[in-house]
């Protein structure tokens, strides 16, 4: 029933066979890699249900930490800004820019700045903005979006990279070798980082206690995107801010070998002030939805998300349709989720981009109920408007057709004829069913009947004591 | 422009039902032997990890380590192969081009080889940019998680610290690992007695 916006996308991308595999098989393998870390702790289970009640009870605090966070911050001399949506966002990262005669900032990835599409509005303002994460970066260059949220250019190969290189930044003709093409962005890198006016980091932490906001990484950008500009301005979501160290112990554990399948990433990166020779430190809290969404007695608890990228890791759907398919700018089981709280009407294409099959909860490191909430939010389509027609008339005939038993028993009884109807006829658009996939054959007499005529006989199992 | 407060109450609004604090108290994995765990992990992560005799010179074993290092950044009395020192280059961007920088790590983790680093130069860029980072840890120094090495951290003035743990590694290209991404392409942590 190939009728949603998701499976008109993943048709695109299943055109490359081979590469639907090998992004099938990848995410597999990352998933892999998180189960092993998973089973090396005996306490995983408890430091899930740990860190889920300690995102419960924060995010039901949340008024109190992010005052709490907010004055710790400012008595370390930082300065707090409060950003009710992605507009006022960008206007008050423009006019810290404006403020400091910024003409180049270099900044480390933030799913939030992709959020309030920051990067083009300071690009309108005349600001040169490079991404310092390798797969930012290179998708930067491409002028694309992320297509997942810890891996962003993993739609691309080495060769789209090394052709990419070639183009932008001069590298040696067909040399596509990862290590090499890696080693040309360090440098090119290396001198963005030297000359920019500003840095900018995103948070995964922000520590209600201390006022510190924490950077994890493994390429060690977001370190020397505030390393050498005289400028740090970092930008978190409201949901961000967690109560003390004793949570962050909880999280930054799970974080990594949740998302990636590591132990840890390279550098967990505490942020209290600036640099002794820089200016003060900014510090942009956005709001931009979440304090409505936690409105929302069945969907709030999305705002538990860490943003490890584990659900689409592992999502079945995900893995066979990549990240373009989905119309929010996060895919995956939490991308849908997100996506509906966003705006039900433009992204309700993407709750059918799952078989309930709740694989994604089963690894979420804070239990959110991820499959459980896709399957809510079906039950409210048509109180979107969104409601496919074809399958409501489906669906109603169908409960016609089972509480009518006259009409079910000849239905029944006429369901082997569908075998011998011709290809042309069973595979045509008037059969969403017969869409992709292999009707089914029907079996010449039912159950019902078999077990009528006695047919239906216990089976002879030996069962072991 | 939103103020905080009109933030704060908005989102006050919407909060349904609030949920108390949970005891954190995680049977958190502890080892037999935390310095083999950490020894061990840290290779695992990719970084290099040399012991250190009490007969040792620590500025001839660096020397032996980096044999072709001709930039040498740091600001500790004990490294006097030093030809650079965070504490008095005119700017961050001085100390590119750094071969080896050596700074001292406060304690180890075991679980996962994270070293606690927090700033005591004024600029912490050596801990990134030098191509080569050299790490000089005690080796009584190693906790065994998370939850104690959170305890453990202290802040001084300078307000920054970090958890490093192993090289800068991206897998960004189609997922073929590679060693020094953005910061330090090759990391030795140098276990003192």
């Amino acid at each position: 029933m190939s009728n949603t916006a998701h499976s008109k996308a993943a048709k695109e991308f299943l055109k490359n066979q081979k590469y639907a595999q090998w992004h099938d098989q990848t995410f597999w393998s990352v998933r892999t890699k998180r189960d092993n870390m998973a089973y090396g702790l005996s306490e995983w289970e408890q430091l899930r249900e740990t860190a889920s009640a300690i995102k419960r009870h924060t995010l039901t605090h949340l008024d109190e930490y992010l005052d709490q966070f907010s004055t710790n911050a400012e008595k370390n001399g930082c300065i707090v800004h409060w950003a009710k949506d992605a507009a006022e966002f960008n206007e008050i990262v423009l006019s810290i820019l404006r403020e400091h005669h910024v003409k180049k900032m270099v900044k480390s990835k933030s799913m939030l700045t992709e959020e309030c599409e920051m990067n083009p509005y300071l690009e309108a303002h005349g600001i040169e903005v490079v991404e310092t994460d390798l797969g930012e970066r290179i998708i930067q260059l491409k002028g694309q979006k992320p297509s997942h949220i810890v891996m962003p250019a993993i739609h691309l190969n080495h060769d789209d990279v090394g052709e990419l290189f070639e183009e932008k930044l001069g590298t040696e003709k067909g040399n596509h070798d990862p290590t090499y093409l890696t080693y040309m962005a360090r440098l090119s890198l290396r001198n963005e980082f030297l000359t920019a006016d500003a840095g900018m980091t995103g948070g995964n932490f922000g520590i209600a206690e201390t006022g510190d906001i924490v950077v994890c990484t493994n390429e060690g950008n977001a370190d020397m995107s505030t390393s050498c500009p005289k400028l740090h301005i970092a930008a978190i979501g409201l949901e961000k801010v967690i109560p003390n160290y004793d949570c962050l112990a909880v999280f930054q554990r799970m974080l990594c070998r949740a998302g990636t399948g590591q132990p840890t990433t390279t550098y967990t990166s505490h942020f209290r002030k600036a640099r002794p020779t820089a200016s003060p430190m900014h510090i942009i809290l956005v709001d931009n939805g979440r304090s409505e969404w936690m409105g929302n007695p069945e969907h709030w608890e999305s705002l538990k998300c860490i943003r490890c990228g584990s659900c689409m890791n592992t999502c079945p759907v995900y893995r066979r349709s990549g990240g373009y398919s989905y119309s929010y700018f996060i895919p995956g089981p939490i991308g849908i989720n997100l996506g509906m709280l966003r705006n039900p009407k433009e992204h309700s294409g993407n709750v059918s981009a799952c078989t309930l099959c709740l694989s994604c909860q089963s690894v979420c490191p804070v239990k959110i109920d991820l499959g459980d909430q896709i399957y809510k939010w079906r039950q409210q389509l048509t109180s979107f408007g969104t409601a496919n027609p074809q399958k409501k008339l489906m669906s109603s005939g169908m409960s016609f057709v089972f509480n009518h038993i006259g009409i079910y028993n000849s239905a029944l009884w006429a369901s082997p004829l569908a075998n011998r109807l011709p290809r042309t006829l069973m595979y045509c658009s008037l059969n969403p069913w017969g869409e992709g996939h292999e009707m089914m054959q029907f079996p010449k007499e039912s159950f019902h009947t078999l077990w009528k005529k006695g047919k239906v006989r216990k089976a002879k199992v030996k069962r072991e004591k | 422009m939103a103020t905080k407060s009109d933030i704060l109450s908005k989102y006050k609004r919407n909060i349904n039902k609030r949920f108390p604090m949970p005891e954190i108290k995680v049977d958190a994995i502890t080892y037999p032997d935390p310095l083999a765990q950490f020894v061990f992990m840290s290779k695992t992560v990719g970084g290099k990890v040399v012991e250190l005799k009490p007969t040792d010179d620590l500025n001839h074993v660096i020397k032996r380590l980096y044999p072709d290092a001709k930039v040498i950044a740091s600001n500790l009395p004990e490294i006097t192969i030093a030809t650079r020192n965070p504490d008095t280059v005119e700017n961050a961007q001085a100390l590119n081009g750094t071969d080896v920088g050596i700074i001292r790590g406060m304690f180890g983790v075991a679980e996962n080889a994270c070293i606690w680093i927090p700033q005591t130069m004024k600029e912490k860029a050596v801990c990134f940019i030098s191509e080569n980072l050299v790490i000089l840890l005690p080796k009584s120094e190693i906790v065994n998680n998370m939850h104690e090495a959170y305890k453990r951290i202290k802040f001084n003035n300078l307000g920054y610290g970090t958890f490093i743990s192993g090289p800068s590694k991206t897998a960004d290209i189609a997922q073929v690992l590679v060693m020094g991404a953005q910061a330090a392409r090759s990391v030795t942590v140098l276990l003192l007695p």
